[in-house]
């Protein structure tokens, strides 16, 4: 290597860590904030390393509403908004869960029958999907609002499943679409033959070749649904129903905002987030690569 | 395919012409049950709703107004400026998101040791729950206690604190920064993945004719990537001109109403004002000023063409 490349290569690695720093600068910062005590978040300046390491942001989250309701009782108080945290997360998990296996069983189902089957109008429907997808959620939360209030489902989870669902099912049926006209239909044809039955030949050899392009429809399901704040808004209004993201913009309720509980828990919210990117990032970009995830 | 027991052919054909029918509906049914109710039924339901004086509160009491909602909307001095800050938000949202875009997808590009772990750090934005930077954005541009006054009043750059958040102008930017820093990762994985197959032999050939850097990337990287870029624009903008969530969560559309954009404008006539006929109407007009203004793109850029020709 010559100099002059040596050069260009530090010059390199010295830009892509300017960049790397500001893009995550913002979460680093977060974190450190949530690692400080409550005093030490008000310093000015502030401190850049925390001189003090507590959990007590964390230990205030996760002790969960039955403590504060104990100490309440003893004064008389209400339980703060960070007293629900666990309910919340507990609240995401179920619905980001639900919605992710609703939409990826029915979007497979109907991918594949959509591209193995002959009825009318079958053309139409990854088509009529993809214009749904592009439909903005503002346009579909208040009719389904109403429509949850007519079930008398309003306030329950089952609510924001089914209004994620809404919003994530048509980019999951154009996905599994494409995936399902990819995918050669010879080897489905000779199993036939061979005598087995449609329902065999979907689950033996149908769901294990189509499972990259499941894989990038249940991660696209689950970032939309673990982010989703509009629905859970409009939805849902008893503080123990909540969402993470709903719940979690009540801390700005009171006059005094405590900002170590809100970087803590912007940290909690994160970390299932990071962990799925993780282990799942080769995927990730191939569902990019499959169509444009919604942003 | 092992362990498939041979079945009579005869009888075999006959139950197979049955079931596929069978297992076409039934795999097809529930699909069309919840893209019935809760796809397009919302959407036919958001359309009527235009037309008519909707309070949630008063559920008995809904009157056809015909267009009134709509009339009420283009009288709204609020409609007119949320749309001409919905314009400001998407045009520099998408100016610096192309921009940024396409310079990291070409530094990601270099073929280095570890970069791998750059193209993770630098694409994990786009998953970070939009609550969760709002609330990091609250943070660090904290007019009183954030980090970036901090780190602007020692570097000299300003002489007193910024109030971020709480001034027009700030705050709209302040926004700005948000959805870029989301979703310039967005741009940054398509262009990326097109940089990818574009043969180095243009390259070595245009060094050959003493090419400089520039020249190659105006000559062979810039048409190379011109499809992908006219798809992620169009995405994009469809997508950042509706966006609720970035500028709700980090501002309100506050202060007073200078970040408000069109989707912002309908929530607050839905969920404050509690008129969703209203609210229903702003979405028609949301998806109407789409709809033309994905056609005028396509006209103009030539896009449908090239894809019809194909």
């Amino acid at each position: 290597m010559t100099a002059r490349a040596a050069l260009g290569r530090v010059a390199l690695y010295a830009l892509l860590a300017a960049v790397t720093f500001v893009v995550c600068f913002p979460l680093v910062w977060a974190f450190f904030t949530s690692m400080k005590p409550k005093d030490e978040i008000f310093f000015w300046p502030p401190t850049l390393w925390p001189s003090t390491w507590t959990l007590e942001n964390y230990r205030a989250l996760l002790q969960g509403k039955d403590a504060y309701f104990q100490a309440g009782s003893a004064t008389g108080g209400q339980a703060p908004p960070s007293a629900f945290f666990l309910d919340w997360f507990l609240n995401s998990v179920i619905v980001t869960l639900g919605t992710t296996v609703i939409s990826t069983v029915v979007s497979t189902l109907a991918a594949y029958s959509l591209t193995r089957f002959r009825f009318p109008g079958q053309r139409a429907v990854p088509y009529l999907a993809l214009v749904g997808y592009m439909v903005p959620s503002i346009i579909f939360v208040f009719p389904m609002f109403l429509l949850m209030a007519d079930l008398r489902l309003t306030d329950t989870l089952l609510s924001l499943i089914l209004g994620y669902v809404c919003i994530t099912l048509p980019f999951c049926m154009w996905l599994m679409w494409a995936f399902f006209r990819g995918v050669p239909i010879e080897i489905e044809e000779a199993a036939l033959v061979d005598g087995a039955s449609r329902l065999r030949v979907f689950w033996e050899i149908v769901l294990p070749t189509a499972w990259p392009g499941i894989v990038a429809a249940a991660i696209f399901t689950l970032i939309v649904s673990w982010n989703d704040y509009l629905f859970g808004r409009v939805f849902m209004n008893s503080m123990e129903n909540l969402p993470l993201t709903v719940g979690v913009m009540h801390f700005f309720d009171g006059t005094h905002v405590d900002w170590g509980l809100m970087m803590a828990s912007s940290v909690l919210m994160t970390v299932p987030m990071a962990i799925l990117f993780m282990a799942l990032q080769r995927h990730l970009v191939a569902g990019f690569g499959a169509g444009a995830v919604k942003g | 395919m092992h362990g498939i027991p041979p079945v009579r052919p005869e009888a075999k054909r006959r139950s197979f012409q049955l079931s596929d029918q069978q297992v076409g509906l039934l795999f097809m049914l529930p699909f069309l049950v919840t893209a019935a109710a809760f796809m397009i039924w919302p959407v036919a339901e958001a359309v009527r709703m235009a037309f008519f004086a909707y309070n949630p509160l008063r559920p008995d009491d809904v009157r056809w107004v015909g267009l009134d909602n709509f009339e009420r909307i283009l009288d709204d001095p609020l409609f007119w400026e949320s749309l001409r800050q919905a314009l400001v938000w998407t045009g520099w949202s998408i100016l610096l998101q192309t921009i940024l875009g396409v310079a990291l997808a070409m530094l990601l590009h270099v073929s280095l040791p570890g970069i791998a772990l750059f193209r993770g750090l630098l694409l994990f934005p786009y998953i970070v729950p939009t609550v969760v930077i709002a609330l990091n954005w609250r943070w660090i541009f904290n007019s009183e206690i954030g980090i970036v006054n901090h780190a602007l009043l020692s570097l000299g750059v300003i002489d007193q604190n910024i109030a971020w958040l709480s001034t027009p102008d700030m705050a709209m930017a302040s926004a700005i920064l948000l959805n870029v820093w989301k979703y310039t990762p967005f741009v940054i994985i398509c262009v990326l993945a097109r940089l990818q197959t574009i043969p180095t032999e243009l390259y070595d050939a245009a060094k050959v004719d003493g090419a400089g850097a520039w020249r190659r990337f105006l000559d062979i990287t810039l048409p190379m990537l011109k499809e992908v870029l006219v798809v992620v624009i169009v995405f994009r903008t469809i997508w950042t001109f509706n966006k609720f969530e970035e500028i709700y969560l980090l501002t309100r559309g506050g202060p007073g109403t200078s970040t408000f954009n069109l989707a912002v404008y309908a929530f607050e006539e839905g969920m404050a004002n509690l008129r969703l006929g209203v609210a229903a109407a702003a979405g028609v007009i949301m998806i109407a000023l789409l709809l033309v203004g994905t056609i005028v793109y396509v006209r103009v850029s030539g896009f449908g063409q090239e894809e019809k020709a194909t």
